[in-house]
């Protein structure tokens, strides 16, 4: 065969998977690490935690270990009803976590489910955009209020509020992604090789807009942490005896002169795994971006 | 000429209109052509003439709303495919209707492999298990030319030039033997050597599988190397129709002629590129007489005031001028 070929800049060398491309950046592998460690104990609060997180003892606001005054029992030491406060921030991280994945979850797979038809089905497309549009309006803070109002407070009127918060978002996300890739040839292609509208809105349409919509749900999934601590801080979210990293900020409140590691170590683990969570979003998205990935 | 049987493909008065903001743009008006089994059909004209959206009626993939057809019909095997049922349409594309693409670099799906997609295809419409697909996506890979097809075909899109991925698309508009291959300016987006080689590939392919082809394309050349037969369309209308021979040797409309002295000849003194004063009108203006009046040099008052029929002025040459036949000064 005289097959004279197009110089082939464009067939580059095979391309590492996208797991692979993502360890080589160092920011986002401490970023991955620090989360790892952090879901792990979240995932092992039973089997890790030294003490009962729910036990009061007499021996409150025991301060962390680096003061002279520390309960070598109590590494981060108790808060203002003599809770241990690792074993609590372990449970409470686990709490954080769960309304996180699941807000995030939930909310980013129907928004983005609406997105995707909105774009894939044009005749729908105002209907589901005007919906969208009225979700957009109700603040999180205040839809949770009002659930709490009606369900009363715990985790799950906050799942469900921070889910609905979610939904508009990633509807319009996935929605913007859907309709650039609606327009690409290939779906044309996908057609015109006579394929069913499922296979076409899965194969050709979904697929190719999942990774981008990941990004997005990576990155919700810091602000979501934010504004479900802000709900529990509020004294929306998880019940008293419950640790849940927002509602122990709340509660250390009340000792910040006495005893600020009470509120501050979960005010700052939150920070953490917020941070954490939004590094490795924009890592991901470097590396699951193909408009970027050259 | 004439044969007995029925063509495989019939258009008949076509015309599909777009629905735009309250207005209507007519991008093909009354457009007709039959095509016979195992024939080449070119179909020219410049960009926006219509040709693309004709090809695009026959697989009836012009997006409704906001596009209408309005009128007529495109007869395949003996079926009216504009009132054929979506499921039965979705039976025929891909099957025994095959599309290649204009733009190969953005035809395929990128997330999927090339054999995959040969593969899906073959599955839908074959019945093939996925190993015998696979055997078969292999040996279509084979066919087209791709190089080392066993290993070509768990590559991505992306890992292939643009020539190798209209080899692909070729296998993948092939793959269920369709009766009817609609090529919408397959070699337009490649550089000359890879588009001969694709023109090439699908003259050999037509010859093999004995599918009929329709070839859309602004390229005369293209259309001489290839073409049984040729429409020549200008404004969403058919103005002449030929065949290849006649039409290059006896053009009879102004625009036809326009466009053959606007072909760059190597053995010609080096000057101004000949061209077609004016521009094609749009497709939302309401013309009155001929559309292609006011760039005709030609022109009377009778082009201005009323629209040329198509008239049949030899055996199988029809033109749609008030002039015709003319004389050409040779």
């Amino acid at each position: 065969m005289t097959d004279v070929e197009a110089p082939s800049w464009d067939a580059p060398a095979p391309v590492r998977p996208w797991w692979q491309r993502l360890l080589r950046d160092p920011i986002a592998l401490i970023a991955a690490a620090v989360l790892a460690v952090i879901v792990f104990c979240a995932i092992a609060a039973p089997l890790i935690s030294p003490h009962d997180p729910f036990a009061s003892s007499r021996a409150v606001m025991k301060p962390p270990f680096w003061s002279d005054r520390s309960d070598p029992a109590h590494i981060l030491g108790t808060d203002g009803q003599g809770r241990d406060m690792l074993s609590r921030l372990f449970y409470g991280t686990r709490l954080t976590l769960i309304i996180g994945v699941l807000s995030v979850g939930i909310g980013g797979v129907l928004g983005s489910l609406l997105g995707l038809l909105a774009a894939f089905r044009p005749k729908l497309d105002p209907w589901v955009m005007r919906l969208v549009d009225v979700m957009l309006s109700f603040p999180a803070i205040l839809l949770g209020l009002a659930l709490v109002a009606v369900v009363g407070p715990g985790a799950t009127p906050v799942i469900i509020a921070l889910a609905i918060a979610t939904i508009p978002d990633s509807a319009r996300i996935a929605r913007s992604i859907a309709v650039s890739v609606m327009k690409q040839e290939y779906i044309e292609a996908g057609r015109a090789l006579g394929l069913s509208s499922f296979a076409l809105f899965h194969r050709y349409l979904l697929r190719n807009c999942v990774s981008t919509i990941m990004i997005f749900m990576s990155m919700r999934f810091g602000q979501i942490i934010l504004i479900g601590a802000a709900l529990s801080f509020l004294g929306l979210g998880a019940r008293p005896p419950t640790a849940e990293l927002g509602m122990m900020a709340a509660q250390g409140r009340d000792f910040l002169l006495f005893a600020p590691h009470i509120a501050v170590i979960p005010a700052v683990l939150t920070f953490v795994i917020v941070l954490a969570a939004n590094i490795l979003g924009d890592a991901l998205r470097d590396v699951l971006d193909p408009r970027l990935r050259s | 000429m004439e044969q007995a049987s029925a063509p495989l493909l019939e258009v008949d008065d076509l015309a599909v209109e777009f629905h735009v903001g309250g207005t209507v743009q007519r991008a093909v008006q009354g457009v007709s052509f039959s095509l016979e089994r195992g024939k080449t059909l070119g179909v020219v004209g410049e960009s926006g003439c219509g040709k693309s959206v004709t090809s695009l009626s026959i697989m009836r993939l012009v997006p409704q709303p906001p596009g209408k057809y309005a009128r007529g019909e495109i007869r395949f095997d003996g079926r009216d495919l504009l009132t054929l049922p979506e499921a039965e349409m979705r039976k025929l594309r891909g099957a025994r209707i095959g599309m290649i693409f204009q733009e190969p670099m953005t035809s395929l799906n990128p997330v999927y492999t090339c054999g995959e997609q040969i593969i899906e295809t073959l599955t839908i419409h074959s019945g093939l298990s996925r190993a015998e697909a696979r055997e078969k996506a292999i040996e279509m890979l084979d066919l087209v030319g791709l190089p080392s097809p066993s290993s070509r075909v768990d590559d991505y899109p992306h890992q292939l030039s643009g020539g190798q991925r209209q080899r692909v698309m070729i296998a993948l508009a092939l793959a269920n033997d369709p009766d009817l291959l609609i090529a919408d300016e397959p070699t337009t987006a490649l550089d000359v050597t890879v588009q001969a080689q694709i023109l090439d590939l699908m003259g050999d392919l037509r010859s093999r599988t004995g599918a009929a082809v329709v070839l859309v394309t602004h390229d005369l050349s293209v259309v001489a190397q290839t073409c049984d037969d040729v429409v020549v369309m200008y404004a969403g209308r058919v103005v002449e129709r030929a065949p290849t021979a006649t039409l290059f040797a006896d053009p009879q409309h102004p625009y036809t002629v326009g466009l053959m002295a606007a072909i760059p000849r190597i053995n010609a003194a080096v000057g101004r590129l000949a061209t077609i004063p004016g521009s094609v009108p749009p497709p939302w203006a309401a013309i009155k007489g001929c559309r292609f009046a006011s760039r005709c040099p030609l022109a009377t008052d009778q082009c201005r005031a009323e629209d040329p029929p198509m008239t049949e002025i030899s055996a199988g040459h029809g033109v749609a001028c008030w002039r015709a036949p003319i004389e050409v000064a040779a």
